[in-house]
């Protein structure tokens, strides 16, 4: 307990320390090192702190009375522990990352400020993990929007960038003023602002009640999540950001969201919901499916690297949902094992995703470090130039598509599975849409990994589409230090699986299982035979030693032959160059085609030709490809152009006569007296 | 848990699709030339291709990078182990244990993400043009596949191959008559998985038509060995899924070497027989438009999803 | 034996199923048509399984006409009537739902007929509990393609599935005791499919083209 709380307290003084050292040290040749060592200690201090918190006991301590009435609580169970272990890994390996690349911005903005901002921005994330009290929690979670937004807009010499930051501070601000409803529900039943006492009167609440609670959680939690439609702000406020940040908020800040949700969820009954709450799940699964599969259609058509990165996030959003309604479901319907494996596959994802996103979101911001471009059209073998840093972004791909023996296919694996499972829910109803939740979910899997195939393959292989790119050099080593330890624990828990689930079921208090990270994962049917298993360090010896077998068996029949290299098959024609090559549009073209519906793209085409108007010689043809985007011309632009039409009308109150402001509070002191009167009166 | 004899011939069934596998290719090609009024290679010709090709020297494009070089490996090695996990002429493997068809098909997507990989490492507009198509094909064709997996699981109580194939064994006759849109849908699936006609020609090299040809136009000598291979391996696990959770006659539940030889030799002929189907059916219809495509598998799609509405109700 | 006959029921239903589902994935009317005779044909069989299961012998008569009726001499008088139209007015290029979403939508109202037939009381019936759905899917796609499709031809051919959804509704629900009134039915048919074919004709000569949105012009306003 004592030691408990000394790690946590060191870490928090580490964390305003680098802050404060970074906004003192005035753009010194050390700021970098100032900054950002602090915080990669703090982050470990953090990790130590949430893997004793998780194996022990749950950690509490209170300041009383900090503001009248109102306890400063810290309270860090397993739940909290466990997205505060995801947080601090990544912002450990994205603080070590950072030392190299904030070198870029070095000449052009002041690092200092970047620094105050990225360490209290981690902080932030952390103090809203662990606060116990919905007041300060809501203080936190809008220090944690605001340092991100002046993150988002810290590159703000581009227009862009600071439109994208308005969105998100716009959007942010919707989402906190549901969370804050939510809260305010929960204080009008019980008159504390403690997440104890909300968890303990909790069964008491109206029926009613509970439903909006979680709806307006589910909305404003939601909106940070990323989760379709209130998703405009994520590609904007990624792609605008510095690599690092979109790493962070990628990885790390959008899974708040769901820490929001599933504290929600726990402390609205858990395990003990019952059948009338089912609906709760199905909403999710539907939110989530339709997340997945948007996600990733607008990821795989995109051709910024980022922009696509943020799609995949909200894809992965979804999955984590699907996941995380599917095991409110089972709970409402009393099937508490099915819930925490589904739980698990959801969690699971969770961590994965923070850990493979980060990575690529590294790896991206590494590519652009390198060539100073998120066009993928202009980019192409990366691979050559930067060999080190293609491994490790491979390595993201392959996890975030889902292949075995990384750790992406593990978690869906478990999600699938929990989706297999629907069949022991009793009502017939739920079952089908819950098994037709596999269609969107799968459909999503197959897209991904196409969406990763792109993104891998358009940048790191084949010729350079650019002339720059043969200039270009490896990124400095602290950068890609950073991205290895993120590959390293992708590798690791898809090969040992049971690290992750152990910790899950120690942090959630699920089973009690204690299992050696070699076990294999069992699942039983009805009738207590194998329903499915699964042991991934069997598969990668049985793999190993297959490559070893095949390898032996063609040096053995082959015997001794030569390579030769020459140019590629070019039908005879001669020198292919850069631009017959396929880009990045055509390579998605035909899912464009098959989705046109959503994308509804149309070719703008300009001719030019010579002489004038003659038809038949043609100087230059310009072929643009344009996709919309339905839910920000369909959802959002009528809901913007009506609220200015509203505003306007307005507007016409302030007619800048003086009289006319002074009817205005006249009016508005007689209703406010009437009011209490009357209020009185009943 | 198992006895040495049980994972003796779990060995000896993965082994065995390795090793028959470029048989059944060889059956295919003879069927279809046969079909066309030739008198077409022998049904060995794919064992005397590979062996040759090893044996020869290899030539590699100056754009290529480790990618392109590791493909054919992790191609093979992802589908030859993939073949370890299928019941073949027992009902269980005691690889079982290990993995299921979620990650047999899982095995596929990883040997399939790299060979799109290899055909945008050359750099020639022949390999992103495969690479393209099979991204569409793949992702189409995931949703159907899952279902009609659902659909089995379900049915026969897990993922797990060896409980399936158990189960199906155990069976009379067709009790279930969601399997009947499963079998419509898996056997979509196989043609698309494997790049048979309408999806894609494995005898074309037009660049209008190809699809996986597209992608692995640069191989040569060994790689190209490994890589036609590893395609056989898939054809015949896939195959040989059908044909175990379809049509079970004469597996095998017990070590004896009478069931055992039995299982063997129906194993043999019913492959034999859908693969002779399929190449029949090949010959008989031509490729299909690349936007078609898309209608096919929706009805693969749709089927699955009666099987499923079938399995509930 | 009883599982036996339930087995062969749902096995028959869903064949019949696959069978309504090949005129929904189809473009060409000739297509349609083989489709409509294989599925009249699976229907015909369908009615016999009807029969042998309730044991009515009557049933075996409907069946027969079924066979004759639908599967022969339909096919025949649509083949007739329209072999002299252009091959533009037979073919379906711009239904308005794409084909494959609308074989999705079709596996959905296959999907709905089950639901909705799940409420039905009288479920002690072998044959009701396995058919009836079947039927309501047939009625449900039926409408569909009438819904969805453009050229007159594919509307026929949707009416067709129509009908036979309802025979097949009846058969179940009543197991054929009004063998009149089936025969009525199905002269009934034959008599609006000649008549159709007709006016099919007629159209084609008047507009140059059998798309049903050229029927708007014939409002008076």
């Amino acid at each position: 307990m004592i030691e408990n709380l000394s790690l946590l307290q060191i870490a928090i003084v580490l964390f305003v320390t680098g802050s404060l050292l970074g906004l003192f040290s005035r753009n010194s040749k050390f700021t970098r090192m100032l900054t950002f060592v602090p915080t990669m200690i703090a982050s470990f201090f953090t990790v130590l702190f949430s893997v004793i918190t998780i194996t022990g006991k749950p950690f509490h301590f209170i300041i009383p009375n900090v503001l009248p009435f109102i306890n400063f609580e810290i309270f860090a169970d397993g739940i909290a522990a466990f997205f505060l272990l995801v947080i601090s890994i990544v912002s450990f390996a994205v603080s070590l990352y950072s030392i190299g690349y904030m070198k870029e911005y070095e000449t052009t903005k002041r690092t200092s400020v970047f620094g105050f901002l990225f360490n209290i921005f981690i902080l932030s994330m952390i103090l809203v993990v662990i606060s116990n009290n919905s007041f300060f929690f809501l203080i936190f979670w809008e220090l944690m929007s605001l340092t991100s937004f002046f993150l988002v807009i810290y590159d703000h010499d581009r227009e862009e960038n600071v439109k994208s930051g308005m969105t998100y501070l716009i959007m942010t601000q919707f989402g906190t003023a549901f969370i804050l409803a939510s809260f305010l529900l929960g204080y009008i039943q019980t008159g504390s602002f403690s997440f104890d006492v909300f968890h303990n009167s909790s069964s008491s609440f109206p029926f009613l009640t509970k439903n909006l609670i979680f709806l307006f959680a589910f909305i404003g939690f939601g909106t940070k999540a990323g989760i379709i439609p209130l998703h405009i702000w994520l590609p904007k406020a990624h792609t605008s950001a510095p690599s690092n940040v979109s790493a962070l908020m990628s990885a790390v800040m959008i899974k708040i969201g769901i820490y929001g949700m599933v504290r929600t969820i726990f402390d609205l009954g858990g395990f003990g919901l019952s059948p009338d709450y089912s609906w709760w799940g199905l909403l999710m699964i539907v939110v989530g499916s339709v997340s997945a599969i948007i996600g990733v259609l607008y990821a795989v058509i995109e051709h910024d690297m980022k922009r696509a990165l943020a799609f995949s996030s909200i894809e992965n959003i979804g999955i984590i949902l699907i996941g995380l309604g599917l095991s409110v479901v089972f709970a409402s319907l009393n099937l508490t094992i099915l819930s925490a494996l589904a739980l698990v596959a959801s969690m699971y994802h969770t961590i994965n995703h923070a850990v493979f996103k980060g990575l690529l979101f590294m790896g991206a911001g590494s590519v652009v470090y390198a060539t100073h471009t998120r066009n993928m059209e202009h980019l192409g073998g990366l691979i050559k130039k930067m060999p080190w840093t293609a491994l490790l972004f491979l390595i993201g791909a392959i996890s975030i598509s889902g292949l075995p023996p990384f750790n992406g296919f593990i978690s869906e694996w478990l999600t699938m599975q929990a989706l297999l499972s629907s069949y022991q829910i009793p009502s017939t109803i739920l079952q089908i849409s819950v098994a037709f939740a596999s269609i969107p979910f799968a459909l999503t899997i197959g897209i991904a990994a196409a969406t990763f195939v792109k993104l891998f393959g358009i940048s790191f292989l084949s010729r350079p589409r650019s002339e720059h790119i043969a200039k270009i050099k490896e990124v400095p080593r602290s950068m890609i230090a950073g991205m290895s330890i993120l590959a390293a624990i992708c590798i690791l828990f898809g090969v040992l699986p049971f690290l992750g689930i152990s910790l899950l079921d120690t942090a959630f208090h699920l089973l009690p299982h204690p299992a050696s990270p070699f076990d294999a994962i069992t699942l039983q049917n009805n009738s207590a035979k194998s329903f499915a298993n699964l042991s991934m360090p069997v598969v990668v010896i049985m793999l190993s030693s297959m490559a070893a077998a095949i390898f032996g068996f063609i040096k053995v029949i082959g015997g001794k032959t030569r390579k030769t290299t020459f140019s590629t098959w070019d039908c005879g024609f001669g020198s292919l160059d850069q631009r017959m090559e396929y880009t990045a549009t055509s390579l998605s073209q035909p899912i464009r085609t098959v989705f046109k519906t959503l994308f509804r793209p149309h070719n703008k085409i300009q001719k030019e030709f010579f002489g004038g108007t003659d038809s038949y010689l043609l100087k230059t043809l310009k072929v643009e490809s344009v996709t919309k985007n339905i839910f920000e011309e369909n959802l959002y632009l009528p809901i913007i152009s009506s609220c200015i039409y509203i505003f306007d009308k307005i507007r016409k109150l302030q007619t800048g006569k003086i009289n006319a402001y002074l009817l205005y509070i006249m009016i508005t002191v007689v209703l406010l007296l009437l009011f209490v009167r009357l209020s009185h009166n009943v | 848990m198992y006895s040495i004899a049980e994972i003796l011939i779990g060995v000896i069934q993965g082994l065995a699709i390795i090793l028959l596998s470029p048989l059944i290719t060889g059956i295919m090609q003879k069927t279809k030339a046969r079909t066309q009024k030739r008198i077409g290679a022998t049904i060995l010709q794919p064992y005397y291709d590979i062996i040759k090709l090893i044996k020869k020297d290899e030539v590699v494009s100056d754009q290529s990078s480790w990618i392109f070089k590791v493909c054919p490996w992790i191609n093979f090695v992802a589908l030859a182990t993939a073949a370890f996990f299928i019941p073949l002429f027992l009902t269980y493997s005691p690889f079982g244990l290990a993995g299921d068809l979620l990650l047999v098909v899982g095995l596929f997507a990883l040997a399939r993400f790299f060979t799109m990989l290899a055909g945008l490492d050359v750099a020639s507009s022949f390999g992103g043009l495969g690479s393209s198509r099979e991204m569409m094909f793949s992702a189409l064709l995931e949703p159907a596949l899952f279902l009609t997996i659902f659909i089995v699981a379900l049915t026969y109580g897990g993922t797990n191959l060896s409980t399936i194939v158990a189960a199906v064994a155990g069976a009379t006759l067709l009790p279930h008559p969601q399997l009947i849109f499963a079998a419509i849908a898996m056997f979509i699936i196989v043609l698309g998985e494997t790049g048979r006609l309408p999806f894609d020609n494995p005898a074309t090299h037009l660049e209008l038509t190809m699809v996986h040809e597209a992608m692995v136009l640069e191989y040569s000598g060994k790689s190209l060995a490994l890589i036609e291979w590893s395609q056989a391996i898939k054809l015949m696990i896939l195959l040989a899924l059908v044909v175990n959770i379809f049509a079970p006659w004469g597996i095998s539940s017990s070590i004896t070497v009478a069931t055992l030889g039995i299982g063997f030799i129906s194993l043999v002929a019913k492959i034999s027989l859908l693969a002779v189907i399929i190449a029949y059916l090949e010959s008989t219809i031509a490729k299909w438009r690349l936007f078609r495509i898309p209608d096919l598998i929706t009805i693969a799609i749709a089927s699955s999803m009666i099987g499923m509405v079938l399995y509930y109700l | 034996m009883e599982s036996i006959q339930l087995d062969i029921l749902t096995i028959s239903g869903s064949v019949l199923l696959i069978a309504t589902f090949g005129v929904v994935a189809r473009r060409g009317f000739m297509d349609w048509l083989n489709a409509y005779r294989h599925q009249s044909i699976v229907l015909a069989g369908v009615t016999a399984i009807i029969g042998y299961v309730t044991g009515i012998w009557e049933i075996y008569i409907a069946a027969v006409l079924t066979l004759l009726v639908k599967s022969i001499a339909i096919p025949k008088i649509l083949t007739y009537v329209t072999r002299r139209l252009d091959i533009e007015f037979k073919t379906e290029t711009n239904p308005y739902i794409s084909l494959r979403t609308s074989i999705i939508i079709s596996a959905l109202l296959v999907a709905l007929s089950y639901f909705l037939t799940q409420q039905i009381p009288f479920r002690s019936d072998q044959v009701v509990n396995v058919l009836l759905p079947v039927s309501m899917a047939q009625f449900f796609i039926g409408l569909f393609v009438l819904v969805n499709r453009r050229t007159v031809l594919s509307q026929v051919v949707g009416l067709l599935i129509i009908e036979n959804g309802l025979f097949l509704f009846t058969m179940v629900l009543t197991h054929g005791v009004s063998l009149i009134i089936e025969i009525g039915i199905l002269v009934d048919i034959l008599v609006g499919i000649v008549i159709s074919s007709i006016l099919l004709f007629r159209i084609g000569r008047t507009f140059d083209s059998l798309d049903v949105t050229n029927l708007a012009n014939l409002r008076d306003d």
